[in-house]
């Protein structure tokens, strides 16, 4: 025979008696395996979406709207030895013809075979025909099509010349594809799925021949998008490096958008670009490339005025060779004006601001002198190939892109065009072009080179490539599957969440392992007094009764490991159904490489021995001697330590209430820390004070009370008797209503004083966003009706506020991957004045009226450099979706986010305000001035913010969205949107409100244990009370009151405490309180504890108590 | 009283008295001096609170004197720490309780084996060897593998004796061994603890009310509100 034997047969004798215990091992370590196993399963669902959504692709080259040779892709591929595809993706809308069925915020690929390959899993057809289209499920079941069917798709055009750039036509901004039959349905493994961004909500794809949309937007041989797949052995994969260097190898001029051009006569050499303007990373190596280098800068005026006679819409160049404020005129011009050497001469222009505003401006020059038409200067080519005015054969027929008055043009200036097309009619010095036109594009239009021929064109254009790098114009590849696996390995651990939804489960698990185990162990004081009197040591004890809790806790492990399986696939269906929200509906599936088992069930194990050995600390207080006539009386405290525990309790209030002061205090909303934190420090200090006073009731003198002595009084006194069961009876109680208390002030209506400016609406009714940008300023009455022909009657006294948008990660809690480049918004801080409720702002910003003008001058204000660009963010964003829900890593004021610039230059954005949480959520807002100045061929508006009449509102979305269909917009109401980004929140709570809900549940069923465990125990007194005349009622009353007492006790400090803790958040002014089913649900919670303890009591008290008492 | 190798246990004013938090101290024994010799048999009675199980307590180094001294077999046992008093416990000592706390889960003759596991943690074959012969002794053999709830009380209190004497103890100490016994059983324990006493030679201290078991003991004390009154050959 050994201890161990003897550790073995007591765990099998008395395993009856442990059930109890073992369950609660069970049900805690079902619950910690069970929500590690839920982060594990959203965690493997994300990699499962991720590695459908990338396929075999390893890097991407994404370069928006500026377009590269789609042959570089088989280059790089040779280079590589990897596959490459080209492909062209374009936002778009798509509809059935017969319009019943639309889908906005489409991606739009034209793709090629090549494509395919990088699939998980290539589908049937090789290649997609021509008038052929293949969807992905999502957007299929959206246009409600099967194969077959056909579907109308419309595309963003891209431009080389930005939308917003002068001169830039608009006519055609978008593309169509009609008539395009389903060729297939493709699955996510089929590359359904794919994208470069990040999200749980596939996007909806159409993919489409990329000869056939390369015809659709007139470009030919052009993509926007390369993709470098992995090698056969993934880790053999090309690097970033090698990729980057691959294409600095290959790239062309073409894919810098610009080209060199001989030009006739022996002119020389000119570099140009199709964006008009060459950019500034160009211009710059392209100037200094040579000294003989020729910048020009050729723009468009409106009028070139002399006295009362004038010369309209006409092309005037800027060049080094004129003198500073003269004007030269050619011969034509200075005829049609009469005009002479030394003449004031008005030039009048537009420049173009934000919103594409038309500004015209003007310039007074002196005639510096007149220059033939025969001259070589009169050169026909220094006009920029403007799309939509080049190829024009008549003057009325140009797109300019803003309004032209074509009454002005005369006979005499479309003859001019026949003949001198665009020759400039005027010359100006390149210093005053540079101050007058330079704009976001650039400041030339062309650079001339003395050289001629063939051979000096291609040294040019290697030169100048050396000069180069494609990150300057944007083209930078992008570690997409790198990309991709931090934003799943980074995302919200959902693991974790649900351990501190599930918190209270746990601590009320725990407990009732406390008190069972107490409870078999003070059955068995006499069996352990006894092996302390036949001298076994009393450590080894001890140590005999934790191996035999050990046992039930790797029996209850076991049991408990099971459970966590089916506990895990529980939240998994409620977060398919109920709790959707908290997920933003992604498709989550039971995933489990048992990192979770073993985690959970040793975190279960090392809990409940814990527990246990805690529970078998007050063995060593105890003697053999004590053990052994069953002495587990509590050894009441003495008044030294009862002081000692008064001091505790008041100084852990004194914490809690201080904690929460000083939130309130800053006028900011308590974090979900500071709110754990606080709600602890208020339990435990009432837990200490009930503790106090139970000593109070244990020490009151009988005698002292002789006057008063009632049977409700005994049994509050009873209630000293067994302190440690009554504190662990209030703790539990105490706990649960504190969450039940403290979860739902936390809830979240979007519709509470929604039209406010404060609100997380901002005031405003709608949020639209487009898939096509929208140029023009929407305020504008004018441009409303004349490019869009909105009923003006339904328009009217409607307030657009609108955003420009760099697409990217949603930064919020829809977004369950980490965002690793967040959406940027554009804005103009004056249209925001009063908008939305700012938390906080960075330290020594003056914000004054409006704060949001800290984005405009914040760099002045904290002398930022030029790569810092101030931001402003919702504080969720900052708290969790940039921090991937760990508080560690969440975002403070003052710290900064990485990004790239279109130029392949690097910035930061710095954290100087704080939203409260709000319908921007999801984005980063910077100044439309950094915006542009980052980004300038981000063209247009595609987020707007509406505020208009609210009866109105259901009629102004359904105008705007006829007028402005081919912008393919989505309204939603702010209310609605709000709501969505609430019900995440909302969804949380009410998660962590169920679990916590059981948590309490099983917490009430402990005090129906603790009550049948001591009537158990002191069935004798009572019978004693029985036997002196005292009626049986009487009796229940006398065990209820003790208990009954507790449990009011418990619901007491735990409401209190949520009160307390939650002060902040009732204060703030988004807060809905919700009062009435507050009080419904802890008057639920009194009556169901009571219920158990009536139920335990009446169980326990029935059949004939005299029975005991005759037998002792 | 001179102690010397046939003296087993030797008390020398030997004071006890409980400590409350809020109430004075509360005298139970005052100034016990006693001397056992070898092979023994003691009674201590005396009426309920006169400190009779709580003298017994300390001699079996289950509670310490406030005051005094208490040597078993030369060895002070006073002021020793509690993992040497539990392995004096077990090598010297043997205890017998009212209640027989044997260990439910357990057999007869595993229950009989518990002491040995003190030492080691293991119980050693010579052990086993002896448990047999005590049970052979004690007439319970037939018993070995037997649950205490399949045991009546008599039976229960005998595997206690044997329990006791399982390591050879220089000193038995028994509590009212007879008090939930009835009389014939009683008597037939009492017969018992007098033989074992004899044959096995260990010293025997009882504690009872019993005056026919404290009349088969050699010498007979009377404790009387903490102090000897007198003794009986």
């Amino acid at each position: 025979m050994t201890t161990w034997s003897l550790v073995l047969k007591s765990f099998r004798f008395y395993a009856r008696s442990h059930v109890g215990t073992l369950m609660g091992v069970a049900v805690g370590t079902m619950v910690l395996v069970g929500a590690l196993l839920v982060g594990e399963s959203v965690r493997g669902s994300l990699h499962d979406m991720a590695a459908a959504r990338l396929g075999r692709v390893e890097l991407a080259l994404p370069s928006n709207d500026r377009l590269f040779r789609a042959e570089m892709a088989d280059q790089l591929q040779a280079d590589l030895d990897t596959s490459t595809t080209a492909l062209l993706q374009l936002p778009g809308t798509a509809k059935r013809p017969s319009g019943e069925n639309r889908a906005n915020n489409v991606v739009v690929m034209g793709v090629n075979e090549a494509f395919w390959k990088l699939a998980l899993k290539p589908p049937e057809f090789v290649r997609i025909p021509e008038d052929s289209i293949v969807l992905n499920e999502r957007l299929a079941n959206q246009l409600d099509v099967k194969k077959g069917n056909m579907v109308n798709l419309r595309v963003h055009n891209p431009s080389q010349l930005s939308r917003d750039a002068p001169m830039a036509p608009i006519e055609d901004s978008t593309a169509s594809l009609a008539q395009l039959e389903v060729l297939a349905i493709v699955s996510d493994a089929e590359f359904g799925r794919f994208s470069l961004q990040a999200s749980q909500v596939p996007p909806y794809n159409a993919f489409v021949s990329l000869d056939q949309l390369q015809e659709a937007i007139e470009k030919p041989a052009m993509a926007n998008l390369m993709l470098v797949g992995q090698a056969q052995a993934p880790a053999k994969s090309p690097t970033l490096g090698q990729a980057q260097a691959a294409l600095a190898r290959h790239w062309q001029l073409a894919d810098a958008q610009a080209q060199l051009l001989q030009l006739p006569d022996g002119k020389g050499i000119e570099l140009r670009s199709p964006r008009v303007f060459l950019d500034p990373p160009l211009a710059k190596a392209a100037t200094g490339l040579s000294t003989n280098a020729t910048e020009v800068l050729t723009y468009f005026v409106n009028k070139i005025q002399l006295g009362d006679k004038s010369t309209p819409y006409s092309m005037v160049t800027a060049l080094a060779d004129f003198e500073p404020d003269s004007v030269w005129l050619n011969q034509w011009s200075a005829d049609d004006l009469q005009a002479k050497v030394g003449d004031e001469v008005e030039l009048s222009y537009y420049s173009v601001g934000t919103m594409r505003q038309l500004e015209e401006r003007s310039g007074k020059f002196k005639v510096g002198g007149v220059i033939a038409m025969d001259d070589p200067r009169s050169d026909i080519t220094l006009m920029p190939d403007f799309p939509g005015m080049t190829d024009s054969a008549d003057c009325a027929d140009w797109d300019t892109g803003f309004p032209m008055d074509l009454d002005a043009i005369r006979d005499k200036d479309e003859e001019y065009w026949d003949t001198y097309k665009g020759t400039p009619k005027a010359y100006i010095s390149l210093g005053t072009g540079k101050e007058i036109w330079s704009n976001r594009f650039g400041n030339l239009t062309a650079v001339r080179y003395p050289q001629n021929g063939r051979a000096a064109l291609d040294k040019l254009a290697q030169e100048l490539l050396g000069k180069l790098k494609p990150t300057d114009t944007g083209l930078t590849f992008q570690p997409a599957r790198a990309q991709a696996s931090s934003s799943v390995t980074n995302a919200m651990d959902f693991g974790q969440l649900f351990m501190s939804f599930s918190f209270f489960l746990i601590a009320a698990a725990v407990m009732l392992i406390s008190l069972l185990f107490q409870f078999t162990m003070e059955k068995r004081t006499r069996e352990t007094g006894t092996l302390l009197a036949v001298g076994i040591p009393a450590r080894r004890v001890r140590r005999m009764l934790l191996l035999e809790g050990g046992l039930i806790a790797i029996a209850g492990c076991i049991v408990g490991g099971g459970g966590g399986s089916l506990f895990a696939r529980a939240m998994l269906s409620a977060l398919s159904t109920n709790w959707k929200d908290a997920v933003a509906s992604a498709t989550l599936t039971y995933h489990s490489n048992g990192t979770a088992w073993a985690t959970g069930a040793s975190m279960g194990f090392f809990v409940a021995l814990g527990t246990i050995w805690w529970a078998l600390r007050k063995l060593k207080k105890q003697t053999a001697r004590e053990l052994l006539v069953g002495g587990s009386q509590e050894i009441l405290g003495t008044r030294k330590s009862t002081k000692r525990t008064s001091i505790i309790a008041v100084v852990l209030f004194l914490c809690a209430i201080g904690s929460v002061g000083a939130a309130v205090a800053s006028g900011s909303q308590i974090s979900p820390n500071s709110f754990f934190i606080a709600g602890a420090l208020l339990l435990l200090s009432g837990l200490a004070f009930t503790s106090v006073r139970l000593t109070a009731l244990a020490r009151t003198k009988a005698l002292s009370h002789a006057d008063g002595l009632s049977l409700s009084g005994l049994g509050q006194r009873n209630a000293a008797r067994r302190r440690r069961r009554s504190m662990a009876t209030v703790g539990m109680l105490a706990c649960g209503s504190f969450m039940i208390g403290s979860i739902g002030v936390f809830q979240k209506d979007a519709n509470v004083d929604a039209n406010i400016p404060t609100s997380g609406t901002g005031g405003f009714e709608l949020m639209g966003e487009a898939s096509i940008a929208v140029i023009h300023d929407m305020n504008n009455a004018a441009n409303r009706e004349d490019f869009y022909s909105i009923d003006e009657d339904i328009i009217k006294n409607v307030n657009f506020v609108p955003f420009r948008l760099r697409d990217g990660d949603q930064a919020n809690c829809l977004n369950l991957n980490l965002a690793q480049e967040p959406r940027l918004l554009g804005v103009r801080p004056e249209m925001l004045i009063g908008k939305f409720t700012f938390i906080d702002t960075l330290d020594g910003l003056k914000t004054g009226n409006n704060p949001w003008s800290i984005l405009e001058t914040a760099r002045q204000t904290l002398n930022l450099s030029d790569d810092i660009v101030p931001v402003i963010a919702d504080q969720s964003v900052m708290m969790w979706a940039l921090s991937g829900g760990d508080p560690m890593k969440s975002k403070k004021l003052g710290d900064t986010l990485g990004y790239t610039d279109e130029h392949g230059n690097t910035f930061r954005v710095k954290f100087v305000g704080q939203l409260a949480d709000s319908i921007l959520q999801g984005n980063l807002i910077i100044p439309e001035s950094d915006f542009i100045k980052r980004f300038p061929s981000q063209s247009g508006y595609r987020v707007f913010l509406i505020d208009g009449p609210e009866a109105k509102i259901k009629e102004i979305s359904d105008e705007l969205n006829n007028a402005m269909e081919d912008h393919g917009f989505e309204w939603v109401r702010t209310t609605q949107r709000l709501g969505e980004l609430n019900a995440v929140q909302n969804t949380y709570l009410k998660t962590f409100q169920v679990l916590g809900g059981l948590g309490l549940l099983l917490g009430s069923l402990g005090l129906g244990v603790v009550v049948m465990r001591n009537v158990e125990e002191r069935k004798s007194e009572l019978a004693l009370l029985r036997a002196i005349g005292f009626e049986k009622n009487s009796i229940k009353q006398f065990v209820l009151v003790e208990y009954i007492s507790l449990l009011i006790g418990g619901l007491l400090i735990g409401t209190i405490a949520a009160g307390l803790a939650v002060l902040p958040a009732m204060l703030s002014p988004t807060a809905d309180v919700p009062y009435t089913l507050l009080g419904l649900t802890l008057g639920g919670v009194l009556l169901l504890a009571g219920l158990w303890t009536w139920t335990a009591t009446t169980l326990s008290l029935c059949g004939n108590l005299l029975d005991g008492l005759r037998r002792d | 009283m001179a102690s010397d190798d046939s003296t087993v246990l030797k008390l020398e004013n030997v004071h006890k008295q409980y400590e409350s938090a809020d109430r004075d101290p509360v005298p139970v024994l005052r100034g016990i001096s006693l001397t056992v010799q070898r092979g023994d048999s003691l009674a201590i009675v005396g009426p309920s609170g006169s400190g009779k199980s709580t003298l017994l307590n300390i001699l079996g180094s289950l509670d310490s004197p406030t005051r005094g001294s208490i040597r078993l077999d030369g060895e002070e046992l006073a002021h020793l720490p509690e993992q040497k008093l539990a392995a004096i416990r077990s090598q010297k000592i043997g205890f017998v309780f009212q209640s027989h706390h044997l260990l439910p889960q357990c057999s007869v003759l595993e229950n009989i084996l518990v002491p040995a596991l003190a030492a080691t943690g293991r119980a050693p074959t010579s052990a086993l060897e002896r448990a047999k012969q005590l049970l052979e002794r004690v007439g319970l053999e037939h018993r070995v593998d037997h649950r205490p709830a399949q045991l009546s009380g008599g039976e229960c209190q005998r595997v206690a004796v044997v329990r006791a004497l399982i390591n050879r103890p220089s000193l038995i100490l028994a509590d009212e061994p007879t008090g939930a016994l009835d009389h014939s059983t009683a008597e037939s324990l009492a017969d018992l603890l007098v033989e074992l006493n004899r044959d096995e030679h260990v010293t025997l201290i009882v504690v009872t009310h019993s005056e026919e078991l404290a009349a088969k003991m050699g010498t007979t004390h009377q404790l009387q509100d903490g102090q000897f009154a007198g003794s009986v050959n």
